[in-house]
């Protein structure tokens, strides 16, 4: 298992499963957040000299960042006198699209070189109407194994008692920023990071500079929570969601899939839905079966449940929504 | 400042976290969390609120046989026994 660098472990858990092809509104807020993870990965790495009040990049570290890529791509834009941290973060969360598309493109190719990141066919390909439509959608998927290390290796430290490292400081508030803390915790667990990341605020030198921090852009990440807000805005008996009500509000969050029979028992219904998700080449691994089947699609758990449009005729499959925390 | 640690210096540890046994058995923390309050791995803490440290290659091998174990068909009742034997 190699070590990863602060930035590539952000960018393992910010690109998996977003499209890689369109700028989305989510992969917008990733993208910015993995720049700042480059500006928080050199401070660690003792990259910055204190001047009064002011981090001054190293000149050294600008002259050897061409040897790492996607360091350079960030830290070149940026010149070497900002100001304070907070400065440097928000200057590293405010590059250009085009910057932030180049800089993609650099951290992809790392991983992608280190086999960790690879394109596959996006889950919402799957969905009937795209599939049927011929519609092709592409998107990242990180090594599983490796995935699951980095965010339970976050988990265990942060939910322990003891010493927490800077990685590990920075990788919280890296979530925070992005609006990904929901994915990795559970309600419960997030009391208890929240106390955590207080009481660190309060002690630790690097989470007391972190932590009163902020970068995100309120509009997209309200956009952002707003589409994973309405997925818990409605329980029934089969599921929770506005998206079965209004399915067609986020599609990437609600992907239906059509079964070949037309009253499919469950076993059969998951044997299809098994079969076009692996044609896509998607991991699928049946967690649990029965009525509603919980099934894990790469690095995403899912409950499987059974519905059916109606047009002419009506069309029976499953209409597939995520698990938070996986 | 508190620094991650590389594999190779986990590697060469005799006690290690419960967040690097994440790393290094590629297990879940809620597993190993189990695991410890079950009593199935030991670990030393010098005071309430600090590291648990656990023996590295003690550990290790006690959850690949955990694990070994419950690829088995083993109920954690019955893999609780199986260590209780071993030790």
């Amino acid at each position: 298992m190699p070590d990863l660098t602060l930035t590539q472990q952000f960018t393992m858990i910010a690109l998996n499963a977003q499209r890689s092809l369109e700028m989305t509104n989510a992969k917008k807020v990733a993208l910015r957040c993995m720049a700042v993870a480059v500006i928080l990965e050199v401070y660690l790495d003792s990259g910055f000299t204190q001047d009064k009040n002011k981090l001054v990049l190293k000149k050294d570290v600008l002259n050897h960042s061409h040897s790492i890529r996607y360091r350079e791509t960030i830290l070149q834009p940026l010149g070497h006198t900002i100001g304070d941290l907070s400065g440097w973060l928000k200057q590293a969360s405010l590059l250009s699209k085009r910057k932030l598309i180049e800089f993609e493109h650099a951290i992809s190719d790392t991983l992608k070189e280190m086999s960790l990141l690879e394109e596959i066919p996006h889950i919402l390909g799957c969905d009937l109407y795209f599939h049927s439509a011929g519609v092709e959608i592409k998107g990242y998927r990180s090594h599983i194994q490796e995935y699951t290390i980095i965010t339970e290796h976050i988990r265990a430290e942060i939910l322990e008692d003891g010493t927490v490292t800077d990685e590990t400081i920075c990788m919280l508030w890296l979530l925070r920023e992005s609006g990904c803390m929901h994915d990795f915790f559970s309600r419960n667990e997030l009391e208890q990071v929240s106390a955590r990341m207080y009481r660190l605020h309060q002690a630790n030198p690097l989470g007391k500079a972190l932590y009163r921090i902020r970068i995100h852009r309120g509009i997209e990440l309200a956009i952002k929570q707003f589409l994973r807000m309405k997925k818990v805005a409605v329980k029934t008996p089969v599921g929770s969601g506005l998206n079965f009500l209004f399915p067609i509000l986020e599609r990437s969050q609600s992907v239906f899939i059509d079964t070949e029979a037309m009253f499919s028992n469950s076993t059969k219904r998951l044997h299809d839905v098994r079969m076009r998700l692996e044609s896509m080449g998607h991991a699928v691994k049946v967690l649990g079966d029965g009525t509603i089947p919980i099934i894990k699609i790469d690095n995403t758990v899912y409950e499987a449940i059974p519905y059916a449009t109606y047009g002419r005729v009506p069309i029976h499959g499953v209409r597939l929504l995520p698990i938070h925390p996986s | 400042m508190s620094r991650q640690r590389s594999m190779e210096t986990i590697l060469a540890s005799e006690f290690v976290s419960i967040g690097e046994l994440v790393r290094l058995t590629e297990s879940r923390y809620s597993t190993l969390k189990f695991y410890t309050e079950e009593g199935m791995l030991s670990f030393e803490q010098a005071e309430e609120n600090l590291t648990r440290k656990f023996k590295r290659q003690t550990t290790v091998a006690r959850i690949l046989l955990i694990k070994e174990l419950k690829s088995n068909g083993l109920s954690i009742p019955q893999i609780k026994e199986t260590l209780e034997m071993d030790k």
